[in-house]
């Protein structure tokens, strides 16, 4: 049997060339992953468009931005939160408990109070209007709900001290219903996404999320395209 | 007797506002604690402005614990 390549002759620092062929696959189907996911991305920015700012309730395909849970190569497609117009209640409570102290002079008895006392409890004033501004700021902007090219994923910090994270893959989800009623909510465009899926947690709830329409369509592109994925392996 | 009566209220006043501005420097620590976790499981361009917003505000409520001992 005559061989390809002497053995004897070969030092064990050359580079076999059926090593080299097996690299150059690898970078391929590195490259079509690629490619894949910029045709990915660039279907998202279709649909829902750039993100404006960073603090915008919708982030278009993040770079900065990251999960704990999240595995080496998964791309974030899209990171929603609740929609502005939520915080409006506590932002509004926030302006009016900034302002009070300024009114305390025409209170007639303040007069009588030492000044010491006053300075304390204008300080425990502001500083319970911070706690108050801080914890509803975090709540909202730890409040996610994430779209990677593998899964949808809700974290919630419910108050400081509750944390929950559920996740479905995307060939789990079986159905997607959106909600939007109320007057703000149909005002501003915002609503509750239901989803429904085969996964351990049947229900995935993504509540007051921007523009719920786009985040559906963006799901079933992105289900369809699985889909097809699959078909194409089998 | 009104003197013992004063000196009385003013231990109240200085025992409770004590109390209040430890439970708060607690609060404080809590939400210094909160932050570095959620900054952890969810990172995002802001998480370090929160981070140091959060010390602030522990720095906040030490000066106010600081204040009650003193001035009360």
């Amino acid at each position: 049997m005559t061989r390809s390549i002497d053995l004897d002759k070969v030092a064990p620092d050359d580079v076999i060339e059926v090593k080299k062929e097996e690299t150059e696959n690898e970078k391929a189907e590195i490259q079509t992953n690629t490619s894949k996911t910029k045709t990915l991305k660039e279907k998202i920015y279709e649909i829902v468009g750039h993100t404006k700012h960073s603090l915008s309730s919708v982030l278009v395909n993040p770079d900065v931005f990251s999960f704990e849970e999240r595995d080496t190569q998964e791309e974030i497609l899209l990171v929603a939160r609740p929609h502005w117009f939520t915080n409006l209640s506590w932002i509004l409570i926030s302006i009016l408990m900034l302002l009070a102290p300024g009114f305390i002079k025409f209170i007639p008895i303040i007069n009588s109070i030492p000044m010491k006392y006053i300075g304390l409890g204008t300080l425990v004033w502001y500083l319970l209007t911070f706690a108050i501004i801080f914890e509803n700021f975090l709540s909202w902007y730890f409040d996610v709900f994430i779209i990677t090219d593998k899964r949808v994923i809700d974290i919630d910090f419910n108050n400081l001290l509750d944390k929950k994270f559920s996740e479905a893959k995307l060939s789990m989800i079986q159905d997607v219903t959106s909600r939007v009623s109320g007057l703000g909510q149909t005002m501003f465009n915002y609503g509750t996404i239901h989803i429904q899926t085969a996964a351990e947690v049947s229900y995935i709830t993504f509540e007051k999320v921007p523009h719920p329409e786009k985040i559906i369509k963006i799901l079933q592109f992105l289900r369809e395209k699985k889909e097809i994925d699959k078909g194409g392996r089998n | 007797m009104l003197g013992d009566l004063g000196g009385f209220f003013h231990l109240i006043e200085k025992i409770l506002g004590t109390t209040g501005s430890i439970l708060y420097l607690i609060f404080a620590l809590v939400v210094v604690k909160q932050v570095n976790t959620m900054s952890k499981n969810v990172k995002d361009k802001f998480n370090n402005i929160l981070i140091t917003v959060s010390y602030l505000h522990l720095l906040g409520a030490i000066i106010l614990m600081f204040l009650a001992l003193t001035i009360l």
